[in-house]
């Protein structure tokens, strides 16, 4: 109980660093580290509404017809077998609650699946609208490759080309694989949850993420970001994402892949744009371990600096 | 029925020409019998089932992997190594078992057997000696699981570890090539024709046996369940079996269907299982459907309200069972359009489920209800599965799905709909029909402990899942993350309390047998109208010498 | 409701060895097909005797049965009633079995039309893709030379479709007692159905591909080389009917088990047509 307390107690305390990590005794979603999250938020928070109501409703009738209609309150059962309206109204009223789920179930499919165009953002973006980032939309996209292997992630940046022509790439692999030589499990290496090389990505830079797989299937997934795309052999997935909070950020393979699945944890530091450019550029250079130490620490993002980098 | 007849039926017992011991239980062609006999197996599997399950939630109950440790070869980190695996091959064949050897025999075989001819009071099966292969074909193909688990899967160990959907390529040559995959493949083959010929059978039996004057709505709802599951099994099957022997040619002889490397497509197994895989949900659960309806009328003194309603509820949801396979793939990858396609269809079947539940809660408005213990069992049915109905309908959205797919969320959704739901039928109907099947008379008491443990124990399992599975908890996982502890280790202590509620299970049925109180043809009273409490308990070995009339007013 | 004498006409089966029999060799080619493919209780991969013990087992028992219901069909079991629900049990076989090719038509459909949409989303980067992708650019994959639908598989069409009308004759010549009429029907029926295979498999020896190393090649022969083995089986249900026609079986009121033969060699009939036009004649016409 007492190991339980501190759990918990850490937990609250790690909220100085932006970090989004299972939470000891949480009962709900991760906290939301992009829009897409955010709405998913609301989406599940919305459809609860009906769902307890649903509940709460099936239980307090299950509750009165064992209290009023038992045998010693009741001797004589009536007979009835039909009754139109409510027959009627039980049909409707579930259909008007599915459409109600509906309206805001759709959009947000589409939000999430459908790329967006960033053209049409930088040039008619409203800067108010929550969904859209007109100022992040001008920088274009910044494309991820995550490749699932037996048991790690290598992540591609196509964006970065060395001289020969080949695209910055590197393995990330987890620091515990629930073996007696594991290291130690830190504040800042969870179990079961850190890597070595962790992919790195820019706030507030709209990242187009791919998925593919060298073996079997497996699944990237981040979830505080609401994504979680499966990465099949022979097939290209995508999808996208923006954080616009800097902060360290944790997932888990989500697709049953052999013998060391749920040792192959998803790392995402998001680093403002320029120790992002820091990192990338000691990446090509091929000094991981310097790079690493230079996203180890997540430094503040500085708003005048990105919108300033953003004017020119 | 007139008290004098039930005394002739009684006499009539003497008369029955039972077969010695060996004939009579190995080459029957008694649905009674046969009933038993699925009965019996799928106690035996259902043992295995859950207590692979034990291990399951004994290992996550605290970090770190260990307590699987001691089932696999090795020292230390070898060990640990091994365990991995046999983790993976725990969770495979709990899923197996408890699906095609547990609760597709019990409510399917055994209940559907024993129960089917008597309520449309027809004197046997159409096809008996067919409904014994279908049987021994079950027995057969569990055995054949039983052997995988001991030979190589791959170069991680025993047994297949790729989880019960077998996804290929882990299924394939790359993922484990060893002997175990092609068993399990054959065991599905196996127990798929057993199933196709059991739904011939009940299709037949229901279609060509009803007893004169019992029209198709005049039939009881369980016969409608049996007829609908009947029929989402003989047009479901056969796909899984084409997935399967695809995937056994890819596995032997070079085939390329699901190989990526010879142009093969992975995602197509994926289409061609679910659309097994999804009706193969409601076939667990419309039988399970029935056999709730009867309690409750029963037990409520109160016919069925919303009869028609209820069977073309059944029928609506057997349809839509067929064409909204692809919410199980939201994540592969899948055209935007098509997914909205299957998430409207699939919050379709809230509608006919929903009338389903407060047609039943309609049923007890008004009567005169006694809380015996199959009545327990099924207003915790109506309970659990509405949970685990509404966790479905979150599910169906695509766009949280995202987030919620292959997590504990949809682990806990799926126990809540088959651990507390059919499973929950089950036990009603066990209790329900336990007399008549036997002979003898449960004790009460222990009927209810059994109850309440199991139904604490179980929400006590698979609440806390729900929270698990929203902060992102994946499935299929060995060792949990960091943040992950507690909520597992409350879920594991949830398993202690079943493992409770099993063994008073087990004194009961124990308890009856010893006892031997001596079983009335209607236990139940008024209530109980349908056909098989006309008879003796137990009927006797031929029952319906003398077709039943179904009166024009009577019926269900 | 009295028990004792029956009063109704269904059918109770006496009890029968051969369900568990049956299930137990069923068990036991399961068994031999893995250890011929893979080895299986310290036998070498390449065991063929436990396969071939199962498969005899399995034809025994088949043979047993069938000879029982035939037996019991003589003896008057068959009742009216029974043979509705005969009736009814056949169809619905028929029905799973059209499930059974629902699923290789899928799977060729999909693949073949889904191809330039999957290929064009291979990870060209990806360098284990890279070789699959310069082969499999095309559907079907280059190298592959598909058949000229019009040549060898027109031909079976024809014959096929010619076997489904000798049947119907045999089954009207039966039907009215002609029972020579209904014998060479059969015989012709047998035939054609024998030549059907022969053809197939002069076809399939002359085929530019393989079952293995190409998803064309697997596609393909799947889907017809599921349609061929119920060729065999049909031929054999057919052959099985001529036999007992011979030997003095079947009336003109009361043939059922001819007629479900007669059902089955239709729907395999149909079937081809679909594979015909779809596996052949389409891919043909739009690849060129
Ligand atoms: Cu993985």
């Amino acid at each position: 109980m007492r190991a339980l307390l501190t759990l918990l107690l850490t937990g609250l305390a790690a909220g100085t660093a932006h970090a989004a990590r299972p939470e000891e005794g949480a009962l709900g979603l991760q906290p939301a580290a992009t829009r897409i999250m955010e709405r998913l938020h609301f989406f599940h928070g919305f459809v609860m509404v009906f769902l307890t109501a649903v509940v709460i409703l099936v239980l307090g009738l299950l509750v009165w017809v064992m209290v009023r209609y038992n045998r010693k309150s009741n001797d004589e059962p009536r007979r009835f077998s039909h009754n139109t309206l409510v027959e009627v109204v039980w049909t409707v009223v579930p259909v008007v609650i599915l459409v109600l789920i509906a309206i805001p179930s759709f959009p947000n499919l589409y939000y999430q699946d459908a790329e967006p165009d960033l053209d049409k953002i930088a040039q008619s973006g409203d800067l108010d609208d929550p969904n859209v980032y007109p100022e992040a939309a001008e920088k274009g996209w910044l494309t991820v490759k995550a490749q699932g292997n037996q048991w790690n992630w290598t992540y591609q940046y196509p964006d970065f080309v060395d001289d020969a022509g080949y695209a910055m790439e590197f393995v990330s692999n987890p620091l515990h694989v629930g073996l007696s030589d594991d290291p130690a499990h830190t504040q800042d290496a969870p179990r079961n949850l850190a890597v070595d090389y962790p992919m790195v990505v820019p706030a507030n830079r709209y990242i187009r993420y791919q998925t593919t797989a060298s073996d079997v299937i497996h699944s990237w997934t981040v979830p505080s970001f609401g994504v979680k795309t499966d990465a099949i052999p022979g097939k290209l997935n995508q999808g996208w994402f923006l954080v616009e909070e800097p902060g360290v950020y944790y997932g888990q393979c989500s697709e049953l892949c052999g013998v060391n699945h749920a040792f192959m944890p998803i790392e995402v530091r998001v680093v403002p744009e320029d120790q992002f450019d820091r990192w990338a550029e000691t990446m090509m250079e091929g000094d991981y371990d310097a790079a690493a130490e230079i996203v180890a620490e997540i430094e503040p993002l500085d708003e005048e600096a990105t919108r300033l980098a953003a004017a020119q | 029925m007139p008290m004098d007849e039930i005394t002739l039926d009684q006499a009539g017992q003497e008369h029955d020409h039972k077969p010695g011991f060996f004939t009579r239980w190995f080459f029957s062609t008694n649905h009674k019998d046969i009933g038993t006999l699925y009965l019996i197996f799928a106690l035996i599997a259902g043992i295995i089932g859950y207590a692979l399950s034990g291990l399951i939630r004994w290992e996550l109950a605290e970090p770190g992997i260990g307590p699987l440790t001691m089932f696999v070869a090795g020292e230390g980190d070898a060990a640990v190594e091994a365990a991995k695996h046999f983790y993976n091959t725990v969770i495979t064949y709990h899923g197996l078992i408890m699906i095609f050897f547990m609760v597709m025999p019990a409510l399917i075989g055994g209940f559907g057997n024993w129960f089917v001819p008597l309520m449309i009071g027809a004197p046997d099966m159409a096809f008996p000696r067919m409904n014994n292969i279908s049987f021994w074909l079950t027995a057969a193909a569990f055995i054949l699981l039983m052997i995988s688990m001991f030979v190589p899967g791959g170069s991680a160990g025993n047994g297949f570890g790729g989880g019960w959907v077998l996804y290929p390529p882990l299924s394939g040559l790359k993922g484990h090539p060893g002997p175990a995959m092609d068993l399990v493949i054959l065991s599905l083959h196996t127990a798929g024709i057993a199933s196709i010929l059991g739904a011939i059978n009940f299709i037949v039996t229901i279609l060509n046996m009803r007893a004169p004057g019992m029209t198709i709505h005049k039939m009881p709802l369980f016969a409608w369940s049996m007829l609908i599951t009947a029929i989402l099994l003989l047009l479901a099957l056969p796909v899984l079996a084409g997935a399967l022997t695809m995937l056994l040619t890819d596995r032997n002889f070079g085939s390329q269907f699901f190989v990526p490397e010879g142009g093969g497509d992975p995602v197509m197994f994926q289409h061609l299982f679910w659309f097994f895989g999804h009706p193969e949900v409601y076939i667990m659960i419309l039988p399970a459907f029935g056999i709730i309806s009867h309690i409750v009328s029963t037990f409520s003194r109160k016919p069925i309200f919303g009869y028609l309603g209820m069977a073309y509820a059944m029928v609506a949801i057997g349809f839509i069972g067929f064409i909204v396979w692809a919410h199980h793939m939201y994540t592969v990858g899948m055209n935007l359009d098509l997914k909205a396609y299957f998430v409207a269809a699939t919050m379709v079947i809230a509608v006919p489920t929903g009338i389903k539940i407060f047609s039943w809660i309609a049923t007890m408005w008004g009567g005169s209800i006694e809380f015996k213990v199959p009545m327990l069992w099924a207003i915790g049915f109506i309970f659990l599965f509405t949970i685990g109905g509404v966790t479905g309908v979150m599910l169906a959205n695509a766009g949280i799905d995202h987030i919620l797919h292959d997590t504990y969320y949809v682990v806990a959704h799926f126990h809540y709909v088959l651990s507390l739901g059919a499973v929950f039928g089950l036990f009603a109907a066990w209790y329900y029909w336990f007399e008549k099947m036997f002979g003898v008379k449960y004790n009460e008491r222990i009927g209810q402990v059994h109850f309440w443990l199991m139904f604490v124990g179980s929400n006590v399992i698979f609440f806390p899942q729900h929270f698990l599975g929203l902060h992102g908890a994946p499935r299929r996982y060995v060792d949990m993350a960091e943040g992950f502890q507690m909520w597992n280790a409350v879920s594991s202590w949830g398993y202690v309390i079943t493992l409770v509620a099993t063994a008073v299970f087990f004194v009961g049925l124990v308890e009856a047998m010893v006892r031997r109180r001596k079983a009335e043809a209607n236990p139940w009273g008024e209530g109980a109208t349908t056909l098989e409490w006309t008879l003796s308990s137990p009927p006797p070995f031929h029952q319906f010498n003398t077709l039943p009339v179904v009166k024009s007013e009577g019926g269900h | 409701m009295a028990h004792g004498e029956v009063k109704h006409d269904y059918h109770l089966v006496n009890p029968s060895p051969w369900p568990l029999l049956g299930s137990l060799f069923v068990a036991v080619l399961a068994l031999g097909f893995v250890t011929y493919t893979k080895g299986l209780f310290g036998l070498e991969p390449g065991t063929m005797w436990l396969m071939g013990l199962g498969l005899l087992g399995v034809m025994y028992v088949m043979f047993g049965w069938w000879r029982d219901v035939v037996k019991e069909s003589r003896a008057g079991d068959h009742t009216p009633v029974v043979q509705i629900g005969l009736r009814y049990g056949m169809i619905l076989f028929i029905l799973s079995e059209v499930m059974f090719f629902v699923a290789w038509f899928w799977g060729f459909f999909e693949f073949a039309i889904f191809w330039p949409e999957r290929t064009a989303t291979w990870d060209a980067a990806n360098p284990i893709y890279a070789d699959s992708l310069s082969r499999f650019a095309d559907w079907p994959p280059a190298g592959v030379e598909t058949f000229d639908p019009f040549h060898l598989p027109l031909i079976n069409t024809l014959v096929l479709l010619l076997s489904g009308t000798t049947v119907t004759w045999a089954h009207h010549a039966l039907q009215h007692g002609d029972r020579s009429g209904a014998r060479n029907g059969l015989i012709l029926t047998v035939v054609l159905g024998m030549l059907f295979t022969a053809l197939q498999v002069l076809e399939y020896s002359h085929a530019g591909f393989t079952y293995d190393g190409t998803l064309y090649g697997s596609a393909f022969y799947m889907a017809t080389g599921f349609h061929g083995a119920h060729v065999v089986i049909g031929t054999i249900f057919l052959a099985v009917c001529l036999i007992r026609l011979m030997v003095g079986g079947f009336t003109p009121q009361k043939h059922f088990g001819f007629e479900a033969a007669a059902w089955y060699w239709h729907f395999v009939d149909v079937v081809w047509l679909f594979l015909f036009a779809f596996v052949y004649v389409v891919p043909y016409l739009v690849l060129g």
